[in-house]
């Protein structure tokens, strides 16, 4: 494996766009308790600049003097005392809502805070929460805006999630935790992992795993990974007690929020692994009444709280064409770096197909028809069926690889339970000659652990031109 | 905004009612929603008049902070609607009071008398005629306080403090360093004789003349100086516990009795007794040695005085439920309130001054005149729970009222007119002091009035109140109709509460010292990282940290004063410049960017330093034109005999051994 630094790509001009130096900018008014909501297609951008007044972006407030850029972003722009924005460039769709679901989320937030001011007070753990909720129904933006509102409380709490579709600092189609002490960043999604330079955000420092497959409720990685993210997240919240007093926020994926007539095994999985006790349920009547059902009576154990708030009118469905640009945005930025002006520098190298060992994440379906009975708790350890070993091949090209810590003999739960230490981008691959081209965040060897691969995110044409 | 002015006052009662301690964005709160409906200024002035009225007396305090930062800061009309019954609102709350909250109203009502700080006005806040009155009122109070020998400051020990009658003359137990305590001995024999140390004083006091029982009363006022002090100390650790308080209030006043009527011996050998079996561990004749000094640090009102009969449904739920966290029992307040009916109505009221109480002023501090009546002739009530005994401590006490009679005691006479007034506010206020009525007035006592709770109540600024909230009150339910209640007033949590923002970020900071130093270093922050030559140097994407470095990985907040960077490891641990901190900025030069260290042919990785602003290669070192890493040459030149440049000292020679500081941000490598 070696480096070639003569054969560095990293010129590759992630953003085509050219800001048309926002010519024309307008005024919105906004009154109290109202909020501004838009949407930007990727190819464009909206700046925002907040004139007078104060205004947050899920939870995050305007800073009085920055403009914010957005991209291939469907938003809003909420104010408690009414502001005044100033407005540049195009969005796909604009308008002001004057109903929101602000005040019952800011009521959560303070029913949560005042659990984390007991905690405080009595040092047992803080707030277990998961938010649950069918696709689209605005848990990710329900997420963001606790975790806001906590760290504007001076909390430090934990946001873990569990929804393959989008990565909260990592790429999608991974699990991550992270621990906010500074601002959840506006433009950016969540922020930004540590780079090897100043961030002009916070960089937030996230523990990430790879599951590699679009839907939690399919394959049989999900559950192990769930416990094993519970038991990290568990350990850590027993010595870090600035995060213990502030307890976790889970954001789920909507589909584990389908249930198997009225079953929902994943959500139940959660709960019981994180030791959640609280539940958001947003939108779904009927995921609430059979959540409701099975957590209100339950002697002898840990109650959980489940509540239902509305889902925001302001939530679209997002097209699958929508989703997977956010996914190739993300998986750009991962390499990249967002916006022009923390841009990264990855590097380009050159791989022997012996020197990497990829592992193929099996499909769920499979592996039910090989090994029947052999699902839940007990393929934890029969592992066999988690991984393939795949020669690098043209199905490769074009797709990301989990860097594991596990080693390539690891046993594969070994592998499937082991962290991630990044991903890297296969960018080309020689059958002929055995070589790999591979996009690696950073330069120097490319480690020689397991590299997993899966079904999810799908492949990224053109990453590197 | 047209709401009805009813509704408008509802909400802020609402508001109203979760202000239970000193909470500044609470009250800020409050204040904005007055300001903002000026216009229901009356009904928004009744009800907080209403709930200063109503509200438990530790909660009153607040609400009239509230008042306060409404006249202040709204000013009129509400200075006009709450001026017309200001009297009676702040005399009313005063009354109930303990010591320090009262002075901390009466710093209230002197600010009232001056103009607004900051302001143009020059009026005062609320016009004289209002706070004359007041005044007024307050300075009768303190007369009448100083005619009863009340005494002004709370003194800093109770346990050695004493109130005795001089007819009797009793020996007390007085705290020989504490020149606010009332001598009947001249003052010569109290310094002369009495030793510094609490535990000496005992047998010095003995020569005194005792007119009964001497020893025995001694060994028991002690007993009770003692159990005195450990439960001041089990009180002070946990200042919310409603029965500790109501334990000490009763040990404290049976202390009084002790101190201040004669009491036949056989009657003091039963008390003693009693108290003995509460504190069993301590042997009769040791007992003194081992009474604990109270740390200077909590001085305790010395007479709590009595709260008002409006509360006592309240007390009673709090009392109710004992949770004693130290090994001695606490006494029911029911079974209090039994003994106090057997104890003071065979008694003359005169023998029993409580009533003065709600009048002793707290800043009044000229040594009383006639020191003979004691706030309250109170059974102990902690030993009324050890179970058998109970029936008979409270007979003992029951007879506590007979033989005594303060010569000249005056009481009722003298009550300021605005006594029966306020007390016939409330619908069942007994007759000025007959037992029901002493009864309940102690019954006040415990939430209102306790010795130590009133302390920081006063002293402790806002920023105190809010880093240590002792209960947090669940003010949103977690119920899923609950989170549909809108409470704007939380708002101001977010926004009011933290108003010192940051204009690049839009981050908060506390309009503290302490939060205007954490903006001062996020400033600094947002400095640091500001460079704009950081997309030409090839930042990159760090690897994630691993499971269990993430595990033991701390936040580091750029506000937090560590500020720790890479450059701290070098700087603040190693005295001794090691190999591996060693760098060499990123070099301009094309070839030797790209060249690998010559002895190992690895490359170079670039990496931001804050001490230097600057991207360097770590573990470098430039040796003839070069750069070689710093532990590869190390190594090498030590076999080879070659001195190191620049810093010899270093001999640890692991290469490439990173360390690791969980908090730095830095490159991890993934092997």
């Amino acid at each position: 494996m070696i480096a070639l630094p003569g054969l560095n790509l990293t010129s590759a001009p992630a953003e085509p766009l050219n800001l048309p130096a926002a010519a024309a900018t307008r005024i919105q008014d906004l009154a109290a308790n109202t909020e501004y909501r838009f949407e930007v297609s990727f190819g464009r951008a909206l700046t925002i600049r907040l004139l007078s007044g104060t205004a947050e972006f899920f939870g995050t407030e305007l800073g009085p003097s920055a403009t914010y850029t957005f991209q291939g972003t469907k938003g809003s722009v909420f104010t408690w005392h009414g502001c005044k924005l100033e407005i540049g460039g195009q969005a796909e769709s604009e308008y002001v809502a004057e109903e929101t679901q602000m005040m019952s989320y800011v009521n959560a937030h303070f029913a949560v805070e005042s659990l984390r001011g007991r905690s405080a007070a009595t040092g047992e753990a803080g707030p277990g929460v998961l938010v649950v909720g069918p696709n689209s129904s605005g848990k990710t933006a329900l997420v963001r805006i606790l975790m806001s509102y906590a760290v504007k409380s001076g909390r430090q709490p934990m946001a873990v999630n569990l929804d393959p579709k989008e990565g909260m600092l990592s790429v999608p189609g991974s699990f991550s935790a992270v621990a906010f002490s500074s601002i959840v960043d506006i433009e950016d999604g969540w922020g930004s992992s540590p780079i090897s330079g100043p961030s002009p955000i916070p960089v937030k420092m996230p523990l990430v795993y790879h599951y590699g497959l679009a839907n939690p409720e399919e394959g049989k990685i999900f559950k192990p990974l769930v416990t094993r993210m519970a038991l990290a997240v568990t350990s850590r919240l027993e010595e870090d007690h600035a995060s213990r007093q502030a307890g976790f926020i889970i954001d789920s994926s909507g589909l584990i929020a389908q249930g198997k007539s009225g079953v929902y095994d994943n959500i139940e999985h959660i709960i019981s692994e994180f030791s959640v006790n609280i539940l958001f349920v947003l939108g779904s009547e009927r995921l609430y009444s059979d959540l409701t059902r099975k957590y209100s009576n339950r002697p002898g154990e840990e109650p959980v709280s489940v509540i239902r708030l509305d889902k925001s009118g302001g939530c679209v469905d997002r097209s699958e064409e929508y989703m997977k640009q956010l996914r190739q945005a993300q998986i750009r930025s991962y390499f990249f770096g967002h916006g022009t002006d923390a841009a990264l520098a990855p590097s380009s190298q050159m791989a022997d197909f012996d020197d990497l060992n990829i592992f193929k994440i099996s499909e769920g379906q499979e592996n039910d028809s090989f090994r029947p009975g052999n699902d839940g708790d007990d393929g934890y350890g029969a592992s066999n069926g988690i991984y393939e070993k795949e020669t690098p091949s043209s199905l490769i090209q074009n797709s990301l690889l989990a860097i594991t810590t596990a080693a390539a003999n690891d046993r594969p739960d070994v592998i499937r339970d082991s962290s991630v230490r990044g991903y890297i981008y296969v960018a080309d691959v020689d059958e002929v000659k055995k070589k790999v081209k591979l996009l690696s965040p950073q330069p120097g060897h490319t480690p020689p652990n397991a590299l997993v691969f899966g079904s999810f995110p799908e492949d990224v044409p053109a990453l590197v031109s | 905004m047209s709401l009805p002015s009813v509704e408008v006052a509802a909400d802020f009662k609402d508001a109203l009612q979760d202000l239970k301690q000193n909470n500044r964005p609470e009250i800020s709160n409050l204040t904005i929603i007055a300001k903002e409906n000026t216009e229901h200024a009356q009904a928004i002035s009744v009800e907080l008049e209403n709930h200063i009225r109503t509200t438990r007396p530790e909660w009153k305090l607040p609400a009239l902070y509230v008042l306060d930062s409404i006249v202040k800061n709204v000013g009129t009309p509400y200075t006009v609607y709450l001026g017309r019954n200001l009297y009676r609102t702040f005399m009313d709350a005063y009354t109930l009071m303990d010591q320090g909250t009262r002075k901390a109203m009466e710093g209230l009502l002197r600010t009232w008398k001056q103009p607004v700080p900051e302001s143009m006005e020059a009026r005062p806040v609320f016009s004289p005629d209002v706070t004359r009155d007041i005044e007024n009122a307050l300075n009768k109070y303190s007369k009448l306080a100083m005619q009863h020998g009340l005494p002004a400051r709370p003194v800093s020990n109770p346990a050695w403090r004493n109130t005795p009658t001089p007819p009797q003359n009793i020996t007390r137990y007085a705290a020989p360093n504490d020149p606010r305590v009332r001598q009947p001995f001249p003052p010569t024999q109290q310094y002369g004789h009495f030793p510094a140390t609490p535990p000496t004083q005992y047998p010095s006091m003995q020569p005194y003349p005792q007119p009964v029982s001497s020893s025995h009363l001694e060994d028991l006022k002690a007993e009770v100086a003692k159990l005195i002090a450990t439960t001041q100390n089990a009180f002070a650790s946990n200042l919310a516990d409603v029965s500790l308080r109501t334990k000490l209030q009763a040990l404290l006043d049976l202390q009084k009795i002790l101190n201040t009527q004669t009491l036949p011996p056989q009657q003091l050998e039963a008390v003693r007794k009693q108290v003995q079996a509460l504190a069993p561990s301590t042997p009769y004749p040791n007992f003194v040695p081992s009474v604990p000094i109270q740390p200077p640090q909590q001085p305790l009102p010395m007479f709590p005085p009595a709260g008002a009969p409006v509360n006592i449904a309240q007390l009673l739920a709090n009392a109710g439920i004992p949770a004693p966290p130290s090994s001695t029992p606490v006494a029911p307040t029911p079974s209090l309130a039994d003994m106090l009916r057997r104890v003071s109505s065979p008694a003359q009221p005169s023998s029993t001054p409580t009533p003065n109480l709600p009048f002793f002023l707290p800043g009044f501090s000229a040594p009383p005149a006639i020191p003979t009546s004691v706030p309250a002739a109170v059974p102990a009530s902690a030993p009324a729970q050890t179970g058998t005994p109970t029936a008979n401590l409270a007979q003992l006490l029951s007879q506590f009222g007979k033989p005594i009679a303060a010569p000249a005691l005056v009481t009722a006479p003298q009550q300021p007119n605005s006594l029966p007034q306020l007390l016939a506010q409330s619908p069942s206020a007994p007759t000025i002091g007959s037992a029901d009525w002493l009864i309940n007035a102690l019954k006040g006592v415990p939430a209102s009035t306790t010795p130590s709770s009133s302390t920081p109540f006063p002293s402790a600024s806002m920023a105190r109140q809010l880093s240590a909230p002792i209960n947090i009150q669940a003010e949103v339910e977690l119920t899923t109709a609950s989170m549909k209640k809108p409470r704007l007033h939380l708002i101001s949590k977010l926004y009011e509460a933290i108003p010192n923002i940051c204009a690049t970020c839009g981050r908060r900071f506390e309009n503290t010292p302490e939060g205007k130093q954490k903006k001062a270093r996020h400033m600094d922050w947002h400095f640091k990282v500001k460079d704009p030559d950081a997309a030409k140097r090839g930042v990159h994407r760090s690897w994630y940290i691993s499971e269990k470095e993430w595990i033991d990985y701390r936040e580091v907040d750029e506000t937090s004063p560590e500020q720790t960077s890479n450059g701290a490891i070098g700087s603040s641990a190693a005295v001794k410049k090691q190999a591996k901190d060693k760098y060499v900025p990123v070099p301009q030069d094309p070839t030797l960017l790209h060249a690998p260290c010559p002895i190992c042919q690895e490359k170079f990785d670039p990496r931001w330093l804050v001490e230097a602003n600057d991207f360097v290669w770590m573990d470098a070192t430039k040796v003839g034109g070069k750069i070689y890493h710093a532990t590869c040459w190390e190594e090498y030149s030590k076999g080879a005999g070659i001195p190191t440049p620049s810093t010899p000292d270093s001999v640890l020679g692991k290469r490439k051994a990173e360390v690791s500081t969980p908090a730095s941000a830095k490159k991890v490598r993934a092997y």
